[in-house]
């Protein structure tokens, strides 16, 4: 019943609408038709759209297929050209590198060489220059004491030592000690050689060969220059017997024994011998007794590790002195001339340097003893002349201990008998203490008390000195200063 | 008569040179001297049975400090082959020891005459020779052997002088090289190993015997207690040496055993640091009598000094 009641309600209301809109009828087609050509143009302009869609598609294909076949391009291609082009650079790297290197090799090659080239002792030849300056005081005059320098205060550039030496070819080297001192009387400087000597280097059965002015291997000291000893002065026996530094012009002749055992000789001739006493009378014809002949032989133990043994023995002797300092004035009147020149040494050191701190510490003790047997020719006071030898007997002995890097201290004792008259005789003592700042440069202190006995006819004289040594420039450590 | 005691002497002097001096039978073995300890292991490692080495320092010395001994003499006398470390390192005792030797084949620029610094590429060279900046080494700092890599090129210097002397013997040589470069080898990658936490660890030394090696393990080298080479240290030096280890943490003060304790013990003091003692060459303390051993004592020394801190 329900659904008929609404069945009939449709059919009541359509038929009531178709009713009303009856009346517009041509209006609804007019519309109908204007719809119709909007949707027949929208249709033309979706077909447009489609074209372009499917041109853009069409495109978007080919597009595709081209990356496609330029990535298969690539993929066959790229392989084989990375890796040559990784494999060229790299090369090229390398090549860079070991260039790189080669050069680097090469500048510091010059670099170090160029460091070599400017080294003291690679100027040819090496130069030194060593200063000392003696300040001093002295209880009497030079009269009463027999010293060359005043009493009183005194300052004293003792020494400019200009030291250069080189190789001469690959047999031999050669050096020159020239030394400007003051004049002990008129102050002014003087310049004179001390050292001008050739030496092989390459002779055959542990020989060397040196020629020239040179100090003569004598003893322990006395070849020694002043700066190097181990106090302000040379020991008096040294002066009296030798004349300071054993200053020769002549030839000299080393052999070093060819056994397990460290034994050493040397032998010289010179014209003279001695710096500091006036040299032998040129004369007018000198044989071969003319000259001065000496030799020494010198050998060395390790008794312990730290403590070492060095022994030596010398001979001087000049058969003919041809009157070697001319007339020698005695304290009575009369004169001496020296006809023949003997001399005769022992010396040894005792040594304790421990290994590990050497630089800081070490005990020497050295002493010589020299036999002075010269023959003269006298002419008395009261006009006799005769023939006369005079053996007089001297010596020196030293202790020195370095307790510190830079420290070290020692006394010095000497006697000496007067070598022309042996009943004169003269003590020394002397404590030093030496402040070494480096190794070129130091002070030294020391007090000397001389003494005379009263055949001597000279004073008791108390001094103190004060030594100021400097090195510059090149400096060698030589085989003597060990 | 006077004469009598002197010729007493002599006699008692030439029987004690006769007792003493009788030489053996030479032996058939190539004679190598060297200067230094390690250098003298080195060369016993190379030569092997073929030579016979003779170092002329005990190892206890200073470097630049041994004495010029004339019983020195007559073993340079007969050497083939004289090893140095070079670098003017031994400019106080040996050019006077040569020429004492009166050995050309050992003289300068012989073939015996092997400079074991060739090839070494020199730290600390100085710009002036001038004896303002002390006993300064012109040539660079000698001290290369305390870096083991460096000291690989010394052991080529005298393997390559062996090989020059004995160039029949040159397979023995080499085997025994590589023997021990290998050994050496091996232990240098241990050293480098126990090193690695040391590095930039700062320290200062007596004496500047420490460039190489600081290098070689990254460490930091302060400074010297000398206020220069072979100058000893001023008061004035030491406050500020002090003082700057203060601000920088330094914590480690080395004392090689040739020098006086005295110094760097009171530094480590005020300063709160370590004080260790580190031998320079093989035989400087006990139980350092080969170069490996030496490298091994300093670098657990060393490393144990630091480690003992944290």
């Amino acid at each position: 019943m329900k659904f008929m009641i609404t069945f009939i309600t449709l059919l009541f209301m359509l038929s009531l609408s178709t009713g009303t809109f009856a009346e517009t009828l041509e209006d609804r087609v007019r519309t109908l038709e204007e719809n119709l050509e909007k949707q027949e143009q929208t249709i033309q302009e979706l077909r447009i759209l489609q074209e372009t869609l499917k041109k853009q598609d069409q495109t978007i294909v080919e597009q595709r297929k081209l990356i496609d076949e330029l990535k298969a391009e690539v993929k066959q291609s790229q392989p084989s050209v990375s890796s040559d082009s990784s494999a060229a650079n790299q090369s090229a790297e390398t090549g860079q590198i070991q260039q790189q290197v080669q050069e680097l090799k090469e500048q510091v090659g010059q670099v170090v060489e160029a460091q070599r080239k400017v080294l003291p002792s690679e100027f040819n030849p090496s130069i030194g220059l060593v200063g000392e300056t003696i300040f001093s005081y002295r209880s009497k005059g030079s009269a009463r004491t027999g010293s060359d320098r005043p009493g009183g205060f005194d300052a004293f550039q003792r020494s400019v030592e200009l030291n250069a030496a080189a190789s001469v070819d690959p047999f031999a080297k050669a050096y020159v000690v020239a030394n400007a001192t003051a004049d002990a009387h008129t102050g002014e400087s003087t310049f004179n050689i001390e050292e001008a000597a050739i030496q092989t280097e390459s002779l055959p059965w542990n020989l060397t060969v040196k020629a020239g002015r040179f100090f003569g291997e004598f003893g322990r000291l006395a070849y020694i220059h002043d700066h190097e000893l181990p106090f302000v002065n040379r020991p008096l026996v040294l002066n009296q017997y030798i004349g300071g530094e054993s200053r020769t012009d002549g030839i000299q002749v080393n052999w070093l024994a060819p056994i397990e055992h460290y034994v050493s000789l040397t032998v010289g001739a010179g014209n003279q011998f001695g710096g500091d006493v006036p040299p032998n009378d040129v004369g007018d014809f000198r044989h071969l007794g003319g000259w001065n002949y000496w030799g020494r032989l010198s050998s060395y133990f390790d008794l312990t590790p730290d403590i070492s043994f060095e022994p030596g023995v010398s001979g001087l002797w000049n058969p003919k002195t041809i009157d070697r300092g001319g007339q020698l004035p005695q304290p009575d009147g009369s004169t001496l001339t020296e006809r023949e020149r003997r001399l005769v040494g022992a010396d040894f050191a005792l040594s304790w340097k421990p290994l590990r701190n050497n630089q800081f510490q070490s005990l020497t003790w050295g002493t010589e003893v020299l036999h002075s047997n010269n023959r003269y020719d006298v002419n008395a006071t009261d006009g006799t002349m005769f023939n006369q030898s005079v053996g007089s007997l001297g010596l020196y002995s030293y202790l020195t201990y370095k307790f510190h890097r830079q420290w070290s201290a020692g006394f010095l004792y000497g006697y000496v008998e007067d070598a022309q008259d042996n009943k004169a005789k003269t003590y020394e003592y002397s404590p030093y203490i030496t402040w070494a700042l480096s190794h070129w440069n130091q002070l030294r202190l020391q007090y000397t008390y001389t003494d005379h006995n009263a055949a001597s006819g000279l004073s008791p004289d108390h001094a103190v000195y004060v030594q100021w040594a400097w090195i510059i420039g090149s400096h060698s450590h030589g085989w003597q200063q060990r | 008569m006077k004469l009598k005691p002197l010729c007493l002497y002599l006699i008692i002097l030439l029987i004690g040179v006769l007792c003493m001096g009788v030489m053996p039978g030479h032996a058939a073995k190539i004679s190598v001297v060297t200067t230094l300890t390690d250098l003298a292991d080195f060369s016993r490692a190379v030569g092997g049975e073929l030579v016979e080495v003779h170092s002329l320092a005990t190892g206890v010395e200073d470097t630049h400090g041994v004495p010029m001994k004339p019983s020195f003499v007559p073993i340079m006398n007969r050497a083939d082959l004289m090893v140095l470390v070079g670098f003017d390192c031994e400019h106080a005792f040996l050019p006077a020891l040569l020429e004492a030797s009166k050995n050309p084949r050992i003289q300068y620029g012989r073939a015996g005459y092997v400079d074991c610094s060739q090839g070494i590429v020199p730290r600390d060279v100085p710009r002036t020779t001038g004896h303002s900046a002390g006993d300064v080494h012109p040539y660079g700092n000698p001290h290369y052997t305390l870096d083991p890599v460096s000291a690989k090129i010394a052991i080529e210097n005298i393997y390559n002088a062996l090989v020059e002397f004995a160039p029949q013997y040159k397979a023995q040589f080499k085997r025994n090289r590589d023997a021990y470069l290998a050994k050496l080898n091996a232990k240098i990658a241990e050293w480098e190993k126990e090193m690695k936490p040391l590095k930039g660890v700062k320290f200062v030394s007596y004496h500047e015997h420490w460039p190489y090696f600081a290098a070689r393990f990254g460490m930091d080298y302060f400074g010297t207690i000398e206020l220069r080479p072979g100058i000893d240290p001023t008061a004035r030096h030491i406050e500020e040496l002090v003082a700057s280890m203060k601000a920088q943490h330094v914590p480690i003060v080395v004392r090689e055993p040739q020098f006086p304790e005295k110094v760097p013990k009171r530094i480590a003091e005020q300063t709160g640091a370590t004080m260790i003692t580190l031998p320079i060459m093989p035989g400087g303390v006990p139980n350092t009598e080969t170069y490996i051993k030496m490298m091994d004592y300093i670098v657990h020394t060393m490393v144990n000094a630091v480690q003992s801190r944290k």
